[in-house]
């Protein structure tokens, strides 16, 4: 998805930095530098061909495919090739079409949360105004060393409208609390994500901190700055990259939803079981795979075109 | 210098296509099919699956024969992964001779064309068993497997609390129903029973009124799970949720155990495996349960059934005679029943295996009944002219989707039936089944 023409004004200048040509000798080095590396790099290449990009171009090919039974389906499928017809069959279901809507939702409203969080956590513990450092980025970074699955049961448990002491304890003091209704269950869910996710971004955009020079900082203290106007204006500009990459994972994640909602169905059968559309393909999996590989398909350019957007967005504002 | 840096190259290239290529081929081998018999070689089939007590059935079968060994490998339950992996091995070309496939997933295994047709090599076997449970093995005239074990529904209900609020066991669905109205107004806390959240725990329910989902005839599918019988089956427990008479707790669910522990649900409608799941549930309520008839519909004295799994012979198999002769042996002998009764507690399905005298032990949970006779006594009541569908993964997540609605009141049983109709007949369209 990378291929994308990226950057608007700056783009010129770029494209013909890129188009002059290397001395002819730095090429022939370059060459060199390759050939020798190929070898090294060989066990890897295969790796990546056997286990990533033939699924990926095998999954291209299944889903213009489909499955073609006589009968009662008493003799194996005889696939039929139809060229697009599983993606129109995909973009007009409107369980699947829900589905993503669902996770467009839950991202544009959880991932901005979640960062911000990050973010004003990990500027506190960079600015040190509290003794202990080290214990609150472990006590941060705690709930992600958890499998999401584990995450998952424990905070279903939690919402569960009978057995979940919140929903009793609310009860006694007389609030009636719940977390599986039809309209509290995305907000459940991003509960969760920002729980297991928050401290590990944190410590993205906490490490990119650390590696802020301190002359910087010095600098803008002996100017005046105050702590918040360094925090704002010479701090966060100098972790954007850091900020803008925990923003595409946290895309690519959530777009990915399957952990949670799976584990949250147990006390909450109203959530379907096409929620997200990781759960939508892996649903027809066994009886119908090319439409399965269609929905992974579809998913995946989503997701791409998605990142590739973000990455267009933020970089505009990039200085020149 | 250059040579010796390029043959480098290719050697370690060389070598790490090697060592993948061994990686990878290495996975197929192993499990192939059942090898052909050489004299004096005794033919070997490979035979998948996770029930407790399976392995111990197969030494058992072992130690009978000399002509044929069985070679039991256990693999995830179907729904968490095996049967994603007999699918995919059928695929490949490269399936074990037999799997366990449970009964509700079956046909759908036959209508991927993924089952073999072994109907030459049981002549004769099916008066072995109850027409119902031959009927999940069978398709038209085609047989593709062995009923193990059954799940004949019954009525487990707490003795204590039904005595204490004065409760007749109900012998009627209409009984059924009073009973529950005469509990809940004398204690607004207590349901008589649970609505399953679950589609095939309420499949029993339709299975047991002869409301049928499926039919196969004329080489061609008909779906009716929203057909005036079903619907009148859905309204039924309708209105019982709507007077908050039943409870809707999600099937499997901590909250449904607790409630079962407690008493704040009496009883629970469901199949003979039920048993096994309130003795390891609801621990707390130990001795106080017992096992009664289903209740009936007015003027029909059938029965329902929810699961039970048959050994299939899975396509591609090279030796579905001996494969089908060691399912039917496994079905029906003592010696291969009898670890499967004790250690997994299953409900044999035929019966020979109905007979064994382990099946008048009382149990202490429901206060020594024997409840195992109850069931011996229903299991040739069951409807036997229910018929499973072709796309069942499809069916069962619409309607357990649909039924998870009813609880919030954000959608109707009828509704959920619907939604199930509509996806299940969108689906078998899609993948080119014949529809009448």
């Amino acid at each position: 998805m990378t291929v994308l023409p990226i950057g608007g004004g700056t783009g010129g200048a770029r494209g013909a930095a890129r188009r002059q040509r290397p001395d002819p000798a730095v090429r022939r080095a370059s060459r060199t530098a390759v050939r020798r590396a190929l070898p090294f790099a060989t066990p890897f290449l295969i790796l990546f061909l056997a286990i990533y990009v033939i699924p990926i171009c095998y999954s291209v090919y299944q889903s213009l495919f489909t499955v073609n039974r006589s009968g009662l389906g008493l003799t194996a499928s005889e696939p039929k090739f139809t060229g697009l017809t599983n993606y129109a069959r995909a973009l007009n279901d409107p369980a699947f079409l829900g589905s993503l809507r669902r996770v467009l939702f839950i991202g544009a409203v959880q991932v901005p949360v979640m960062l911000l969080t990050a973010l004003a956590l990990a500027l506190l513990i960079d600015a040190k105004v509290a003794p202990g450092t080290k214990i609150y980025r472990i006590i941060y970074f705690l709930p992600y060393a958890l499998p999401g699955v584990i995450a998952g049961l424990m905070w279903s448990f939690l919402y569960a409208p009978t057995l979940s002491p919140v929903v009793r304890g609310l009860e006694a003091i007389g609030v009636d609390a719940t977390f599986t209704s039809d309209a509290a269950l995305p907000y459940s869910i991003m509960n969760i994500l920002t729980w297991a996710w928050t401290g590990y971004n944190m410590i993205i955009i906490y490490s990119s901190l650390q590696s802020i020079p301190h002359d910087v900082v010095e600098a803008a203290a002996l100017d005046g700055a105050s702590k918040w106007k360094t925090a704002w204006s010479v701090k966060v500009p100098m972790v954007r990259p850091a900020i803008i990459l925990t923003a595409v994972f946290s895309i690519i994640g959530t777009a990915q939803l399957y952990n949670e909602p799976v584990t949250m169905k147990a006390v909450a059968p109203n959530l379907s079981s096409d929620y997200t559309p990781i759960m939508s393909a892996l649903k027809t999996l066994t009886s119908n795979y090319p439409y399965a590989a269609t929905k992974a398909v579809l998913l995946a350019v989503l997701i791409g075109l998605c990142s590739a957007v973000f990455f267009r967005l933020t970089r505009q504002r990039e200085p020149v | 210098m250059r040579f010796t840096r390029k043959a480098a190259a290719i050697a370690a290239g060389a070598t790490a296509l090697a060592l993948c290529l061994a990686a990878c081929g290495s996975g197929g081998k192993g499990t192939k099919g059942g090898a052909t018999t050489k004299n004096g070689t005794p033919v070997s089939i490979v035979w998948w699956g996770w029930a407790p007590g399976y392995e111990e059935a197969a030494a058992a079968f072992n130690a009978a024969h000399t002509d044929v060994q069985l070679k039991f490998e256990t693999i995830s339950a179907g729904t968490q992964g095996g049967y994603d992996k007999m699918l995919t091995a059928v695929k490949a070309g490269n399936a074990p001779c037999l799997g366990q496939v449970g009964a509700e997933t079956f046909t759908s295994f036959v209508a991927q064309g993924a089952l073999e047709d072994v109907s030459e090599h049981l002549s004769g076997a099916a008066d072995k068993f109850p027409e119902a449970a031959w009927k999940t093995v069978s398709l038209d005239k085609a047989i593709f497997g062995v009923p193990v074990d059954s799940g004949t529904m019954g009525l487990f209900y707490r003795a204590d609390l039904f005595q204490q609020h004065g409760l007749a066991v109900p012998t009627t669905w209409d009984e059924f129903k009073a009973a529950g109205k005469k509990l809940h107004e004398a204690d607004p806390t207590k349901y008589i029973a649970n609505l399953p959240t679950d589609a095939y725990n309420y499949s029993g329910y339709a299975w047991q009124a002869g409301a049928a989902w499926f039919s196969a005839a004329d080489d061609a599918w008909s779906v009716t799970i929203d057909s005036a019988e079903n619907t009148k089956v859905a309204d039924f427990w309708q209105s019982m949720v709507d007077e908050g008479i039943v409870s809707t707790f999600p099937s499997w669910d901590a909250a449904l155990n607790a409630a079962w522990s407690d008493g704040t649900v009496l009883s629970e409608v469901g199949a003979v495996w039920t048993a096994g799941i309130l003795e390891s549930e609801a621990k707390a309520s130990s001795g106080k349960w017992a096992v009664a008839p289903m209740p009936r519909w007015p003027g029909s004295d059938a029965v329902g059934n929810v699961g039970g799994s048959p050994n299939a012979v899975l396509k591609g198999c090279k030796n579905p005679k001996e494969a089908a002769a060691a399912a039917l042996w496994l079905s029906t002998e003592s010696a291969s029943l009898e670890p499967m009764i004790a250690k997994g507690g299953l409900y044999p399905a035929s019966t020979a295996g109905q007979a064994l005298p382990i099946m008048k032990q009382g149990r202490e949970f429901f206060g020594g009944q024997a409840i195992f006779e109850v069931f011996a006594q229903e299991s040739a009541h069951v409807n036997p002219a229910w018929q499973w569908g072709p796309v069942m993964t499809v069916t069962s997540s619409a309607l357990s989707d649909g039924l998870g609605k009813v609880g919030l009141k954000s959608g109707t049983i009828a509704d959920a039936l619907k939604g199930a109709q509509t996806k299940t007949v969108e689906e078998i369209e899609a993948q080119g089944y014949a529809l009448k």
